[in-house]
């Protein structure tokens, strides 16, 4: 499994950091989302899940096998 | 179609002002309406017409908005300036607030609510609002712009006017004043820079390399100052009041002080119930939108505290739940004008 983000309408909420930091954090120059490793480890899918279904833009995405 | 409704209008004693939007609601009003009150302006009560208002920048322009209207009135850099012009100053600005900038902050701001606290704590009580959550957002501005704690009582003031006066031409002057204090300011800066977001400002260089223009940096100056002062007195009051009167709430929070993430969850829910921004649009072109015919510079009202209570959006979205795991609420907006400083207003750390 996949986590991708759509940078051109992400706005910096910052709250899939908030909900799974495992993965996501934000940068320091315009505040938005930095994904740390695409692939992520199944035992992290829910949080995963909660932090695509907590983010306002709908920004993010979980694609499954190859990267989108 | 066309409803009478005056948002100003908030009977005295009501304790929690989202109830004159509810009735509505609960009064069967169409999602879009139109009211003759405050100039006139179209009010949006769906959570979703609401987002789409927000990031359709080219439809719903974000400049010269206010309702009632006021001319002349200072376009605010970035906030009242429409995209792409508005990646000019947001992305000079923005790092300023980023998580990690905010993380950055936190002793400085720490420090300020035990100076404050410690003003009062010998007396065993204080009135919140005028000993704590006024000044504290006013402070927290002095402390950005490298001012010093003295100017406190002048600010506070310049404030006061700003948000309580309804007199037009004290409000021009009171405009006048802030703009003159941030000239002031500014220049102090530029002579003798320091280690803050105003020596930041006057100090940033455009792509060329050249200066940015004076009243774009004194634009900024006044977004910064008017942005974060009464949103959160007004948030923090209602925040306070719900932890002082719900010992199950001081609770939770207690329980969680080793767990940011839940911590976090549970603001979030605070920041939902408590929205208390209400955002003005301008339309751009005369069209049919859902059905409805827009006029070229129609306002438009898209209140938060409705859209974060839309129960099409959030379960049982009247009670407080602060495990709500869930919770895209639009206290800080959404889009290209998303709240910069929300990071800072949340409290993140």
């Amino acid at each position: 499994m996949y986590v991708v983000a759509n940078m051109n309408i992400c706005q910096g909420h910052a709250r899939c950091e908030d909900i799974c930091p495992e993965i996501f954090s934000t940068d320091d120059n315009e505040g938005k989302v930095v994904i740390a490793q695409s692939e992520f480890p199944d035992d992290l899918l829910e949080k995963v899940r909660l932090a695509v279904r907590n983010c306002p833009e709908g920004a993010l995405r979980i694609v499954k096998g190859g990267k989108a | 179609m066309i409803v009478d409704f005056d948002f100003f209008d908030i009977p005295r004693g009501m304790s929690d002002p989202a109830e004159i939007w509810h009735g509505l609601v609960r009064k069967g009003v169409p999602p879009i309406f139109y009211t003759p009150r405050n100039g006139g302006h179209w009010v949006f009560l769906k959570y979703i017409d609401i987002v789409e208002g927000y990031r359709d920048h080219q439809l719903f322009s974000n400049h010269q908005t206010p309702i009632p209207p006021i001319e002349p009135f200072p376009v605010m850099q970035p906030q009242g300036v429409d995209p792409p012009d508005h990646n000019v100053f947001r992305k000079l600005l923005a790092p300023m607030f980023t998580p990690l900038a905010v993380r950055r902050m936190t002793e400085g701001l720490q420090h300020r609510a035990n100076t404050l606290i410690a003003g009062f704590a010998d007396a065993g009580g204080c009135d919140f609002i005028e000993d704590y959550a006024a000044k504290f957002p006013t402070a927290t501005f002095l402390d950005l712009f490298g001012l010093p704690e003295e100017r406190l009582p002048e600010f506070i003031a310049l404030a006061n006017i700003f948000f309580r006066s309804t007199d037009s031409q004290v409000r021009a002057m009171n405009v006048t004043d802030i703009y003159e204090v941030l000239d002031e300011m500014f220049r102090a800066k530029l002579r003798e820079p320091g280690h803050d977001i105003a020596s930041a400002i006057v100090a940033a260089r455009d792509e060329a390399g050249g200066r940015y223009p004076w009243q774009d940096i004194l634009n900024c100056g006044f977004l910064l100052f008017v942005a974060g002062l009464d949103t959160v007195t007004n948030t923090m009051a209602y925040v306070w009041r719900y932890l002082a009167t719900t010992p199950e709430a001081r609770a939770h929070f207690r329980g969680r002080l080793d767990d940011p993430a839940a911590f976090q969850i549970a603001i979030e829910e605070l920041m939902r119930i408590s929205a208390v921004s209400n955002i003005y649009r301008r339309v751009m072109r005369d069209c049919v939108y859902k059905g409805i015919q827009f006029r070229r510079n129609d306002r438009v009202v898209l209140p938060n505290m409705v859209a974060n209570r839309d129960p099409a959006i959030f379960d049982n979205p009247q009670a407080i739940n602060l495990d709500r795991k869930v919770n895209n609420h639009l206290t800080f907006g959404v889009g290209p004008h998303r709240c910069m400083g929300s990071h800072l207003a949340s409290g993140r750390s």
